[in-house]
């Protein structure tokens, strides 16, 4: 049963857009990926209204004063497991506003964060790479069919998938953080 | 610089008219701060933006720049007429900072005012609207956080924020829409009282992305400034960088090279295709077309790539620097750019037939919002907006920056007044843009793309305008000798243009706000800085 749960967390996952004082860069860039061009939806990815039925919170922006108990009620709102992905280098560590009057700075500092995505702002594809690493390291990958003579006892994919959903269902907050780097332009 | 499109309304004179009500009792100091500075006192700055809306039925206030001057506090009002760009000075004791609100001579000053007297604890003596408009709910009493005194790291919040007046049950509702919100992209909050389905009130709080930006541009070099005040917004950001490299060019008193003139004005226009495609096909988002924002989007990645081809950068392209621009437009790329616009030109006459043509775009946006043309005057709208009702501004035509004024173009207006005329409006500037693009490519002049512009800012102060996608953009920069500047003041367009929406939504049906809302192209990150 626990391996069907990760398997439609990993297939479809709902996002949540939270914007914390962002400057609009990231976000119509998050926008852009529902677009037709890249179209985030082939991998299940669904932007949804709601903290109530979102999996993943796609948090953009420095964190204003005003915005930081709003991102933890949001937070609190969301169900269990939970997965925090901080796309920007404002989200990351406040960025160019870093040490500001109004600015916290960084969504660590509010809520856990399992993922970042740096950039200013960080390319679509920067995005959906970060996206789809976190996903991947939600199902662990399939055992390497090993050549026949070889004979070593492997771990049944069952297993490991039931361990990572237990894991991830315990303990969100100490799910390792996954220091994503942004891909280099890929024309040039 | 060639002038076009000169109106009958400028042959009025605005200094002689000043000078004429008002001889001895102020000063006129002719080419300072726009076409003249006017400096008063004891109240005087009501009488000279009386007698100026008087003289012109065009005068709108653009701005209020607060200064701190020491023992007194500086409040500058920023005028456009037809006649020109005038700033009107006063100053208030810092002790006793109380001066006359102009909001009964002019409508469109209350959230200026608002602003002003937030961060600068400037009271504004007749303004009905107090409180925190900018910082936040936990803000401490007193702090003004853009005086001189005031250090970003000493600041500490209240543990408890300030109580807000609960809604009093019945008949009458109070909807609160925000800050976290599915239609709304950035956090803001409207509270919308409602009469059965009839808006009767809308009290925005903006502040959720104030980012202090004008404090921070004060503690980092002009060059550290153009990045700074570059990122105030994400989608028209070339023009946030232009407009501040502009003002620091006025002071330093350099001479931009030609061809960097039509270099800039290339990535400008690059910026207003691709910032009016997502405006369009947002408001198709927002009235249930969904199938239209796919299309426009579809349609703006091309526009992207050209950003990307031409600046290097998706988004933040960091072409501006003070003395011209960072790139020079290589000749193998200008193919690509001239067969990208040609296909986005064809594609045109179908969108174009979609905003005429469609049942539903019609239905829900004509006679949605309606803006008639004097209340856009007298709430000092800007852009589209502005365009949309009737009013001819735009700062393109009106006081040509970069290359504008040598490259012909027409000035879209249309006197609806409503959401559909709005966004008419940015569909035939999408038109224009094009259009400007391929002349200045065309006439691209030889050189240099930039000039080694000093480093040391001497003495001074210079305000500029130039055209964003969603309107007026104001800047004032003031230098005091120092590697630093004395204060950054930006004004955005949404900013003069949320009074409108306040007017527009009132009597109308709540389904109409979301529709009415998008017609102004809010970008709350430019509004709150």
């Amino acid at each position: 049963m626990s391996g069907t749960i990760t398997w439609a967390r990993v297939k479809s996952p709902w996002v949540l857009h939270f914007n914390s004082g962002a400057c609009n860069g990231c976000d119509i860039e998050i926008v852009a990926l529902l677009t037709p061009k890249y179209d985030v939806e082939r991998f299940g990815v669904k932007l949804e209204p709601s903290p109530r039925h979102a999996d993943v919170l796609l948090v953009t922006g420095c964190v204003t004063q005003q915005c930081a108990e709003r991102l933890k009620r949001v937070y609190d709102q969301m169900p269990q497991p939970k997965f925090v992905v901080a796309i920007g280098a404002c989200a990351c560590s406040g960025g160019v506003f870093a040490g500001n009057y109004n600015v916290v700075g960084g969504v660590d500092k509010v809520i856990p964060v399992t993922a970042y995505i740096p950039g200013c702002p960080p390319r679509p594809e920067a995005i959906l790479d970060g996206v789809v690493k976190l996903l991947n390291a939600l199902s662990p990958p399939k055992p390497k069919k090993l050549p026949k003579q070889a004979k070593q006892p492997v771990m049944p994919a069952q297993d490991a998938k039931a361990e990572v959903a237990k894991q991830a269902a315990e303990t969100p907050q100490e799910v390792k953080p996954i220091v994503e780097e942004a891909k280099p332009d890929v024309k040039q | 610089m060639r002038r076009q499109n000169q109106t009958s309304n400028s042959k009025i004179d605005i200094v002689n008219v000043i000078e004429n009500k008002l001889k001895d009792r102020v000063q006129v100091q002719l080419g300072q701060l726009g076409k003249a500075a006017i400096i008063t006192n004891n109240g005087l700055h009501r009488n000279v933006l009386k007698a100026m809306v008087d003289a012109d039925e065009k005068t709108a206030i653009t701005a209020i720049t607060g200064l701190d001057l020491g023992t007194n506090l500086g409040v500058l009002y920023h005028i456009r007429t037809s006649n020109g760009f005038f700033t009107i000075r006063a100053e208030v004791p810092k002790d006793n900072p109380k001066i006359k609100t102009v909001t009964d001579i002019i409508p469109g000053a209350v959230f200026h005012e608002l602003e002003v007297s937030d961060l600068f604890g400037v009271v504004f003596e007749g303004n009905e609207l107090q409180g925190h408009f900018v910082l936040s709910e936990y803000w401490p009493e007193g702090i003004y956080p853009l005086r001189k005194d005031v250090k970003a790291s000493e600041i500490k919040l209240n543990p408890q924020p300030q109580e807000e007046k609960q809604p009093e049950a019945g008949r009458v509702v109070k909807i609160i829409i925000g800050p976290q919100h599915p239609a709304l992209l950035e956090p803001e909050k409207f509270a919308v009282t409602v009469d059965g389905e009839t808006v009767t009130k809308v009290e925005p709080r903006i502040g959720y992305v104030h980012r202090g930006i004008e404090k921070a541009a004060e503690s980092r070099t002009y060059l550290q400034d153009v990045y700074l005040v570059e990122r105030i917004c994400g989608i028209c950001n070339t023009i946030h960088a232009c407009d501040f490299v502009e003002c620091v060019e006025k002071i330093l008193k350099t001479e931009v090279p030609p061809r960097a003139k039509y270099l800039r004005v290339i990535a400008l226009e690059l910026n207003r295709l691709h910032s009016h495609l997502l405006t369009l096909g947002h408001a198709g988002l927002e009235i249930g077309y969904e199938t239209l924002f796919q299309y426009f989007w579809r349609d703006r990645e091309p526009i992207m790539n050209l950003i990307e081809l031409t600046s290097g950068n998706r988004v933040y392209s960091s072409l501006m620097t003070v003395g011209g621009v960072r790139r020079d437009l290589r000749d193998s790329d200008i193919p690509t750019i001239k067969t990208t616009l040609v296909d986005l030109r064809k594609k045109l006459p179908f969108y174009r037939q979609i905003y005429e043509n469609e049942p539903s775009i019609r239905a829900r946006m004509q006679n949605v919002g309606m803006l008639k043309r004097e209340d856009a005057l007298k709430l000092c709208v800007v852009g589209p907006v502005a365009r949309g009702s009737g009013v001819n501004i735009d700062v393109r035509k009106d006081e040509p920056y970069e290359a504008y004024g040598e490259i012909p173009f027409k000035e879209i207006v249309y006197t609806e007044g409503d959401t559909w005329a709005r966004m008419n409006v940015r569909m035939d500037e999408v038109e224009e843009s094009i259009n400007i693009i391929e002349y200045a490519i065309d006439h691209l002049p030889t050189g240099p793309f930039r000039v080694k512009a000093p480093r040391v800012v001497p003495v001074g102060e210079a305000v500029n305008r130039v055209e964003a996608p969603r309107g007026e953009l104001f800047c004032y920069v003031k230098s005091n000798g120092t590697a630093f500047p004395e204060r950054v003041k930006v004004r955005t367009p949404t900013y003069a243009n949320i009074p409108a929406f306040l007017k527009t939504a009132i009597g109308e049906n709540i389904a109409d706000i979301p529709p009415n809302f998008v017609s102004l192209d809010p970008c709350f990150s430019c509004t709150d800085r």
